[in-house]
């Protein structure tokens, strides 16, 4: 009650100063907030709908959903499209290949970009900033061209459908990204601490390893997490580069849901969920380091 | 200097350092040029080279057949691929911006639940691209989808419609997935950009009688001229090469009419087998997709000045 009122207060008091434009800038205050609103309203539907539509598919029984109008709102509720896909073992070996290749995507990427982001934070050599917008550039080229090759790479190495070729190729996305969001996370520890380690006999290695590294462990945790996020999203190499038995789950979707006579809309959706939900869960633990992350190109939009 | 001396004087057992800094440096960032030069340089100029030469994916051996290649592209679909990739990139660089700018705006008024609301628009973004084509083949599902019920039911259309079936509607359809995907990144980075905007410039513009309208474009507009035209141009770049949901979504049909030049790369290098010709597409591409990476990267430069 009392918090409802002080939180009117405010609004009340800043329109009664006299001012010569007051009547204007009250119409003006009232425009802006009536506009406010139709944008979170139409553009916060387009949003959230089809987000709706996502769950309520799911929790729609079978029956029902071939159906037309189809109904807004589910008149019973079901679990079965969830029991469906814990009972297809094939969805549970993409699960684990998701799983494998991303985890250690994200640990390969994290060691080989700290170095990297290291060297490109703490020393001044020749070449230094060419070397930092290769790496940059690195990640605009399209993926659907480098696989003309990389399909051609992995056969004559023997890789095709092997976890290394998927965790070498979602390096070409992840490894920029890391980088830069590492680089800088070193730019803001004090040059003055690792001076003092030097000073006092600590090698570059050792500097390295027992002071820069701990107190970049939240930035190596969140680069870390935004290239699972990456790997666990990724559709065209895994696609490509592996069969169903190493295939991840993105194309293993495909493969299992699209293509058939009737799509199975309630299992599909309910995969949908389950596979977005490590992605999710993953963005809210890296909430405070999103704005940094964008701008290095960790998240497309 | 001083490293020389501090290690001249630990002569009891510390190893005299023979590596300069900057030679140190460069071993650090070897691991990571290596893997990049082997996953991304060199695919790449390979993948170009294949445009001079007739070559498939299934059998070995290829034979140099000079320009010929990119003469048929040209000749043939690069025109239209262009056009078709234009329409979508632009479309899906313009419809996230303008949703992602008004919200940015409409949250950062005074209305209460704008840090929620902030966190729960953020939803689209974290789903992976396929799962958002799955969802709206769903929502525009010519049978049993819910985009014809909420058409008819407002009255737009008068019977359902099958929205991937038909070229205009089916790109209508895979830009609206992109931009459903897309708009929150945008807000967020708009956000992010609105709260550089200082406050005083606002409050002496109102003193001096500036109306709303009038104060977001000739304040809050070029103060954010730097974040506009970075979230436009990576925009631009990213969807120039969007892949997931054109291909989940439509498979590049019907008859061709949403391919890009990303699907119609991988189309002909892994369904058409034909390698030179998915070269061609790509070196043509490349041409122009460089142009951008070096406007993105001197972009890049001016923000970090060090």
């Amino acid at each position: 009650m009392t918090a409802v009122l002080e939180q009117h207060a405010p609004a009340t008091t800043t329109t009664t100063p006299p001012a010569p434009h007051r009547r204007r800038l009250r119409s003006d205050r009232r425009a802006v907030k009536v506009s406010a609103w139709i944008a979170i309203v139409v553009f916060g539907g387009f949003a959230l709908l089809p987000v709706y539509w996502l769950l309520a598919t799911s929790l729609t029984p079978r029956t029902q959903v071939f159906s037309y109008p189809p109904r807004l709102f589910p008149s019973e509720i079901t679990f079965d499209a969830y029991a469906a896909l814990a009972a297809n073992p094939a969805l549970f070996g993409y699960l684990r290949n998701s799983i494998v290749v991303s985890v250690i995507t994200a640990v390969l990427s994290v060691i080989v970009s700290a170095y990297m982001g290291y060297a490109f934070s703490k020393f001044r050599y020749r070449g230094r900033r060419s070397l930092m917008y290769f790496v940059l550039a690195s990640q605009m080229f399209p993926q659907a061209l480098l696989l003309i090759t990389l399909y051609a790479v992995f056969s004559a190495y023997g890789l095709l459908n092997t976890y290394t070729a998927l965790v070498l190729s979602f390096t070409t996305f992840t490894l920029p990204l890391c980088v830069w969001m590492l680089k800088g996370f070193f730019d803001t520890i004090p040059d003055e601490l690792i001076e003092a380690a030097r000073v006092d006999g600590a090698s570059r290695l050792r500097i390295i390893h027992s002071i820069v590294m701990p107190l970049a462990a939240p930035g190596l945790v969140a680069a870390g997490l935004f290239a699972f996020v990456r790997g666990w999203n990724d559709f065209i190499f895994a696609l490509t580069l592996a069969g169903p038995d190493k295939q991840t789950l993105p194309p293993g979707l495909v493969n299992t849901f699209i293509g058939e006579a009737s799509t199975a809309w309630p299992e599909l959706m309910a995969a949908s969920l389950v596979v977005s939900l490590p992605v999710a869960i993953a963005f809210i633990a890296l909430q405070r380091y999103l704005v940094g992350g964008l701008t290095a190109g960790a998240v497309k939009g | 200097m001083t490293e020389a001396i501090s290690s001249s004087q630990k002569t009891t057992g510390a190893k005299p350092r023979r590596l300069s800094d900057g030679m140190f440096a460069f071993l650090l960032t070897v691991p990571g040029l290596a893997l990049l030069l082997a996953v991304v340089v060199y695919p790449l100029i390979t993948a170009l080279v294949t445009a001079f030469f007739r070559q498939s994916l299934v059998t070995p051996g290829r034979e140099f057949v000079g320009l010929q290649n990119i003469v048929d592209v040209l000749q043939g679909d690069f025109f239209r691929l262009l056009g078709q990739t234009l329409v979508f990139t632009l479309g899906t660089t313009i419809a996230p911006f303008v949703i992602g700018f008004g919200l940015a705006l409409a949250l950062s008024t005074k209305i209460r639940g704008t840090k929620v609301l902030r966190g729960v628009m953020l939803i689209p973004w974290l789903i992976p691209g396929v799962v958002v084509s799955f969802l709206w083949m769903w929502i525009f599902n010519a049978n049993y989808g819910v985009m014809n019920a909420l058409l008819e039911g407002v009255g737009l259309i008068d019977r359902p419609q099958a929205w991937l079936a038909h070229p205009t509607t089916a790109m209508i359809a895979v830009i609206v997935a992109k931009t459903w995907q897309s708009f929150p990144w945008m807000m967020v980075m708009l956000l992010a950009g609105l709260q550089t905007v200082p406050h005083e410039l606002h409050e002496a513009a109102e003193i001096d009688g500036a109306g709303t309208v009038r104060r977001f474009f000739s304040i809050t507009v070029p103060q954010m001229r730097g974040i506009i035209g970075l979230v436009l141009l990576l925009e631009f770049i990213w969807n120039f090469q969007h892949f997931d949901i054109i291909y989940v979504l439509t498979g590049g049909g019907p008859a061709g009419a949403t391919q890009t030049f990303a699907t119609a790369v991988y189309e002909t290098a892994f369904t058409g087998f034909d390698l030179g010709h998915a070269g061609a597409i790509g070196l043509l591409w490349m041409i122009l997709l460089l142009g951008l990476v070096v406007v993105y990267v001197r972009f890049s430069e001016r923000g970090e000045k060090r």
